[in-house]
């Protein structure tokens, strides 16, 4: 393995397509990714800005997260991930290369579209997905510019496509018209999520989130990050997140719990918490559910008293609880930090 | 080609206009333009409150354009992941049938991507 120099990645697509090369093309920076190549053509493309084949058909109730699971576990290690699927019957042949095609595309677009950036070829790395597509470099590539045209043609600021999504207090306009994408967007928006996040959270293509999110600038609908950066980009001073801002977090339903809702010994919150979930692993553990300031604090639930009856003893010995609200709130403002850093 | 008519075919993805395949001859011999055309149609049919309903579950599936010569046939693609997909067909007007056509092209649409 070289070691990595910038360069554009692009370019360096089409010398290893030239040479005809098999392995994996990293491209590091910011959002950065992956681009597989088999014999010079490309096979699979990933990146952390785009949701992969799993995230799109998972997200989407396509296929269950253990389906999905169980065909991981059993074809990553021999790269017939997508074959496997396929052979029982889980996708359709259609379904598959569709997926496939779009999730490579898409995640090329943020791998290969910065004009420098520190990158490596992985000589004979394959992607577990298996033989699904292959596609010509150079229409990859054409398509990657093109699709940074478009962009510009829209709304000129690359910053939006990073920068966490904050949406205006008041609209600049008097009737506002939105795709249920960018409604999507909108909604699950908390200037904390940056747009990889979103994507990511929604299964939504990374490049369509980042079209929406262009368009919602153009129109005035989310806050311009240049602007924000300006008035907040103090060393001592971070923004905290919106209160106003309402993101709702995405969940699947979750399991009804049939433990005890007392806790029975020390009012221990994990005694409440379901043993067994069928989320899919992605779903961020931030079972939280105090606001941005981390003031509330939620007590364990109690059993129905008498009245002038005293607090049954264990609680009150638990008392007083842990308080990890503050903890929640210092990591967020480092968290912020780092980003202004950026 | 199984739709009788049919000058030419594609799958476009339409939020960039990427045309995924494409079959037979395009209007002007421009696989590309017809692809980038298809899109902007179908994104200002998507945007318009003239086509898109209120209603729920009223989704748009599909546009016709009628040239002197011809018909612009335009088809959602449903996929359930996330995906834009468009399918048009392109048809001579004396020896196509659009009704034929439509139907060939629903029944095409739903294959794509059913077992």
């Amino acid at each position: 393995m070289k070691p990595s120099k910038p360069a554009s990645p692009g370019r360096l697509l089409t010398q290893v397509a030239g040479e005809r090369r098999t392995g994996a093309l990293v491209v590091g920076g910011h959002p950065g990714g992956t681009v597989y190549l088999v014999e010079g053509t490309v096979s699979y493309a990933e990146s952390v800005a785009a949701p992969g084949v799993g995230e799109l058909l998972t997200a989407s109730g396509r296929l269950a997260g253990r389906t999905w699971q169980a065909a991981l576990d059993a074809g990553t290690s021999r790269a017939q991930v997508g074959p496997l699927l396929l052979e029982q019957g889980h996708l359709t042949q259609g379904e598959l290369e569709l997926c496939v095609l779009g999730a490579l595309y898409d995640a090329a677009y943020f791998a290969l579209s910065p004009a420098s950036a520190p990158a490596d070829f992985l000589d004979g790395a394959g992607h577990w997905i298996g033989p699904v597509i292959r596609v010509d470099a150079a229409a990859v590539n054409r398509e990657v510019r093109r699709r940074g045209r478009l962009l510009d043609e829209i709304f000129p600021d690359a910053r939006v496509d990073v920068a966490p999504v904050n949406p205006v207090p008041r609209p600049p306009l008097q009737r506002v018209t939105l795709t249920a994408l960018q409604w999507e967007l909108l909604v699950h928006c908390d200037g904390q999520r940056t747009p990889a996040d979103l994507a990511q959270l929604l299964g939504r293509a990374g490049y369509a989130t980042i079209q929406e999110l262009r368009r919602l600038a153009a129109l005035g609908l989310i806050e311009q990050p240049a602007v924000r950066d300006r008035t907040t980009d103090k060393p001592d001073f971070v923004r905290l997140p919106r209160t106003t801002g309402t993101a709702v977090d995405v969940r699947r339903p979750a399991l009804p719990v049939d433990g005890p809702t007392v806790p029975v010994h020390g009012g221990s919150a994990i005694a409440r918490l379901p043993a067994v979930s069928g989320d899919p692993p992605r779903q961020s553990p931030e079972p939280d559910p105090s606001n941005a300031n981390g003031t509330t604090f939620r007590s364990p639930r109690l059993s129905r008293r008498k009245p002038g009856a005293k607090l049954p003893k264990d609680v009150l010995a638990a008392e007083p609880p842990p308080r990890t609200g503050t903890d929640e709130v210092l990591l967020k403002r480092i968290r912020t930090a780092l980003r202004a850093l950026r | 080609m199984a739709i009788p008519g049919a000058f030419g075919a594609g799958i476009v993805d339409y939020t960039t206009g990427f045309p995924i395949a494409s079959a037979g001859s395009a209007p002007n011999a421009d696989h590309d333009a017809a692809a980038a055309g298809t899109a902007d149609v179908v994104q200002a049919a998507n945007s318009r409150s003239l086509f898109v309903s209120g209603v729920p579950h009223d989704l748009l599936e599909d546009l016709i354009i009628t040239t002197a010569g011809g018909y612009h046939l335009l088809r959602l693609v449903p996929t359930d992941f996330d995906s834009r997909l468009v399918l048009w067909v392109w048809l001579d007007r004396i020896h196509g049938n659009l009704a034929v056509a439509r139907r060939r092209m629903q029944t095409l649409a739903d294959q794509l991507v059913a077992r």
